[in-house]
C-alpha cells in the first residue's frame, strides 16, 4: 500500500491585500491559506488513499507561525504531517525550500511511492519546487497532470499539454505536479477541524537539517498592478462603427 | 485577557465562509425571492456537521464550543440571513435544550438525528395573544393516563412548516404561575398537531414560519422535557442562547453591509471621484465598521461566557439589543450609500435591510430586551 506525500505551501491570502487608492499594498491584516493548487495535491493524496489504500503525510516548510497551515492541510484527510520550521523560513526561494524538502524525505522518510504537488504556488507561481525536488530525489517527474492513477509499481497520469493530453506512466517512487482540473478540493467539516490537531505532526527545526545555500533573488518592490478606465464614445453611422471596430482591434479585445 | 480565536475557530470560519461562498451566495437572491426552504443546502450543511456544532461528539455533534457556533452562524448569516438564522434556532435553541434537560433517552431518540442534521428543531412558545407577555399564553397539556394531551394555537414558530423536531410549552398548571409551564418534544407528524402555512414576511423570507395548532394533540409522559413545570425557565435558557444567536446573525448582517458598501463606494465614481473619498459617506462606514466591531465583541464576550459556565443572560440581551439595533441602523445606510441601485430587488443591500428588521423584534423584542438589562443593572 503506498505511502504517499503531499507538499503544500502556507501563503498570504490575496484576497486580504488591500490596495489603496494610491496602489500601494496593505499586507496589515492579510490572512493565510494552503496555496490553491496544493489544496487540489492533498485532496489527490486522500482520495488515491481512498482507493488503494496506504497512508498520506501532508509535509510543508515554513515559519513557525504555520501551525494553523498544518492543522487545516491535517483536517483534509491525511494520517500525519511533517512540519520544517524555523523563523527563517518567511522567505525561502524555491531553490532552498526544493532542498530543505528532499533533505528531509531522504533523511526521514525512506519508503515512499508518490510525492504530489501542486503545479505552482498562489503567491510566485515558480513552478520550481516539484521539479527541484525530483531531481534531488532523482526519481521521474511528471508535470502540469490533470489526472493521475497508481498502478502496480507505477504511476499514470494525464498531462495537459498545448497540444493536446498527454499519457504517461513512471515507475515509483515519483513526484507529480497538479493541476487544478485535477479534482474538487473538500471543504473541511467541523469535525476534521476540531480532530486535526489528533494527528501526529513530526517537526523538524533548522538545526535538524544540512546547511541551506544562501539566496539568491532579491525582491525590489511591489505594487498593484494599474488598471486604468478610458471612456471613448462612438456614433451610430457607418464610420464611426468603423473606428470602434478598429479600436477594439487596437487593444487587442478583438482579432 | 486574550482577543485571539483558536486556529480552529480561525479555521472554522474560513471554512463556513468558503462554504458559504460557494453553495449559499448562488442561491441566497432565489430562495429570498420565492420563500423558499433550501432542502440541498441544509443537506450539504449536515455533512459538515455544520447543524450539531456545539453539540457533543457522543450525541451526533462535532463538539465545538459555543463561540465556534457563533462564529459560524455570523459567516452564514453574512451571506444569507435565513440559513443563519435556521441553523441557530434549529441547534443553538432546539438541540441545545434537550442536551442541556433531556434525559438519556430523550438525548438518543431526539437529540442524535437533530445534531446530525437529519431532521429540524424548532422552539414553539408564541401564541398570537403572548408575545413578550408570555404568561397570557393559553396552550394547556392536560395529563391523562400516560399521555398530556395538548391544546392551543401556536404562532410565528420558525422552522414550523420544515421541522422535524418541536419543543412545545405549555400550561400544566396555569395557577402555578411562571412555575405552571411545561415543555415537551412533539415530533412531527404527531395526530393532533399541525403546522399552517409559511408566512408571506417582509424579509427572511426562506426561513420558514407558521401557526402551530394544537388540537388534542397526544403525547406521551416521557416527551415532557426536564421536570412539569420547569417550562418558562428553560425557555429563558432557550433565549439566552437564542438571542447570542440573533446577535450573531446581526453581525454577520452588519458585515455583509460593510463589505457592500466598502465594495461599491470604491467603485462608484461621482463628481470625478470614487464617493468613498467623500466625507458623508466615508463617517457612514467609519460609523458601519465601529458599531460591527462592538457588536462582534459583546456577541462573542455572551458566547465566551456561556462555554466558561458562567451566567450569560445579561449579556446575551446585550448583544442581542446592540447587534440588532446596529444591523437595521447600518444596513439602511448601506442602502443610502447605493441610491437607486440598492433599492432595487437583487442588490443584496436591499435583502440586508429587510432582513435586518426581524433582529429587533424576534427572541425577544429590543423593548424585552431593555427590560431584561435593566432589571439586571437596577437590581
Amino acid at each position: 500500500m503506498p505511502t504517499i506525500i503531499a507538499c503544500f505551501k502556507w501563503v498570504i491570502d490575496e484576497a486580504y491585500i488591500r490596495r489603496g487608492f494610491s496602489g500601494d499594498l496593505d499586507f496589515s491584516s492579510v490572512d493565510y491559506k494552503i496555496s490553491d493548487y496544493d489544496r487540489n495535491a492533498i485532496e489527490e493524496a486522500v482520495r488515491l488513499k481512498g482507493s488503494h489504500g496506504g497512508s498520506v503525510i501532508a509535509m510543508t516548510v515554513g515559519t513557525p507561525e504555520a501551525t494553523k497551515g498544518v492543522k487545516d492541510a491535517l483536517s483534509r484527510g491525511p494520517d500525519q504531517a511533517c512540519f520544517i520550521a524555523d523563523a527563517d523560513f518567511n522567505k525561502l526561494e524555491p531553490s532552498q525550500t526544493a532542498a530543505i524538502l528532499a533533505d528531509v524525505i531522504r533523511s526521514r522518510i525512506v519508503n515512499y511511492d508518490l510525492i504530489l504537488c501542486g503545479e505552482g504556488s498562489s503567491d510566485l507561481y515558480a513552478q520550481q519546487v516539484g521539479a527541484r525536488l525530483a531531481e534531488h530525489l532523482e526519481i521521474p517527474c511528471i508535470s502540469f497532470v490533470q489526472k493521475v492513477d497508481i498502478d502496480g509499481g507505477q504511476v499514470v497520469a494525464e498531462r495537459r499539454v498545448e497540444e493536446g493530453i498527454e499519457i504517461v506512466a513512471a515507475p515509483l517512487p515519483a513526484l507529480v505536479t497538479v493541476l487544478p482540473e485535477i479534482n474538487v478540493p473538500r471543504i473541511p467539516g467541523v469535525k476534521d477541524t476540531l480532530t486535526a490537531s489528533k494527528k501526529p505532526v513530526m517537526t523538524i527545526r533548522k538545526g535538524d537539517l544540512a546547511p541551506l545555500g544562501g539566496a539568491r533573488l532579491q525582491t525590489v518592490g511591489m505594487t498593484a498592478a494599474r488598471m486604468d478606465r478610458i471612456c471613448e464614445k462612438f456614433g451610430t453611422e457607418a464610420a464611426e462603427i468603423t473606428r470602434f471596430v478598429d479600436a477594439l482591434r487596437k487593444k487587442a479585445v478583438i482579432s | 485577557m486574550d482577543f485571539k480565536l483558536t486556529e480552529e475557530q480561525e479555521l472554522i470560519r474560513k471554512n463556513m465562509r468558503e462554504f458559504a461562498e460557494k453553495y449559499v451566495d448562488p442561491i441566497a437572491v432565489e430562495i429570498d425571492e420565492n420563500s423558499r426552504h433550501p432542502a440541498e443546502l441544509f443537506q450539504k450543511l449536515a455533512e459538515g456537521d455544520w447543524l450539531g456544532m456545539p453539540i457533543p461528539v457522543e450525541y451526533g455533534g462535532a463538539g465545538a464550543d459555543y463561540l465556534t457556533h457563533v462564529i459560524a452562524v455570523e459567516e452564514l448569516s453574512r451571506s444569507c440571513a435565513s440559513t443563519g438564522f435556521t441553523v441557530s434556532i434549529h441547534v443553538g435553541i432546539a438541540a441545545m435544550l434537550i442536551l442541556l434537560f433531556g434525559n438519556e433517552q430523550q438525548k438518543q431518540k431526539y437529540l442524535i438525528p437533530l445534531a446530525k442534521g437529519q431532521n429540524l428543531g424548532a422552539f414553539v412558545l408564541t401564541e398570537p395573544g403572548a408575545g413578550t407577555d408570555i404568561m397570557a399564553a393559553t396552550t394547556t397539556a392536560v395529563l391523562d393516563g400516560n399521555d398530556y394531551v395538548l391544546n392551543g394555537t401556536k404562532t410565528f414558530t420558525s422552522n414550523g412548516p420544515t421541522g422535524g423536531t418541536y419543543l412545545v410549552f405549555a400550561w400544566t398548571d396555569k395557577a402555578a404561575g411562571r412555575k405552571g409551564m411545561s415543555a415537551f418534544i412533539i415530533p412531527r407528524d404527531t395526530p393532533g398537531m399541525k403546522a399552517g402555512e409559511h408566512f408571506n414576511k417582509m424579509g427572511l423570507r426562506s426561513s420558514q414560519t407558521s401557526e402551530m395548532v394544537f388540537k388534542d394533540c397526544r403525547t406521551p409522559r416521557e416527551n415532557l422535557l426536564g421536570k412539569e413545570g420547569a417550562g418558562l425557565a428553560m425557555a429563558m435558557t432557550g433565549f439566552d442562547h437564542g438571542r447570542t444567536g440573533i446577535a450573531a446573525q446581526s453581525v454577520g448582517i452588519l458585515q455583509a453591509a460593510l463589505d457592500e458598501s466598502i465594495r461599491y463606494s470604491k467603485e462608484r465614481v461621482q463628481f470625478g471621484a470614487p464617493i468613498a473619498r467623500q466625507q458623508a459617506i466615508s463617517w457612514m462606514i467609519a460609523d458601519m465598521a465601529t458599531d460591527l466591531a462592538a457588536a462582534r465583541f459583546l456577541t462573542y464576550h455572551a458566547a465566551w461566557l456561556k462555554d466558561q459556565q458562567q451566567p450569560f443572560s445579561k449579556e446575551a440581551s446585550m448583544a442581542k439589543l446592540f447587534a440588532s439595533e446596529a444591523a437595521m441602523r447600518h444596513t439602511i445606510k448601506a442602502v443610502q450609500i447605493q441610491g437607486g441601485y440598492g433599492y432595487c430587488k437583487g442588490a443584496k443591500v436591499e435583502r440586508l435591510m429587510r432582513d435586518a428588521k426581524i433582529t429587533e423584534i424576534y427572541e425577544g423584542t429590543s423593548e424585552a430586551q431593555r427590560m431584561i438589562i435593566s432589571g439586571n443593572v437596577l437590581r
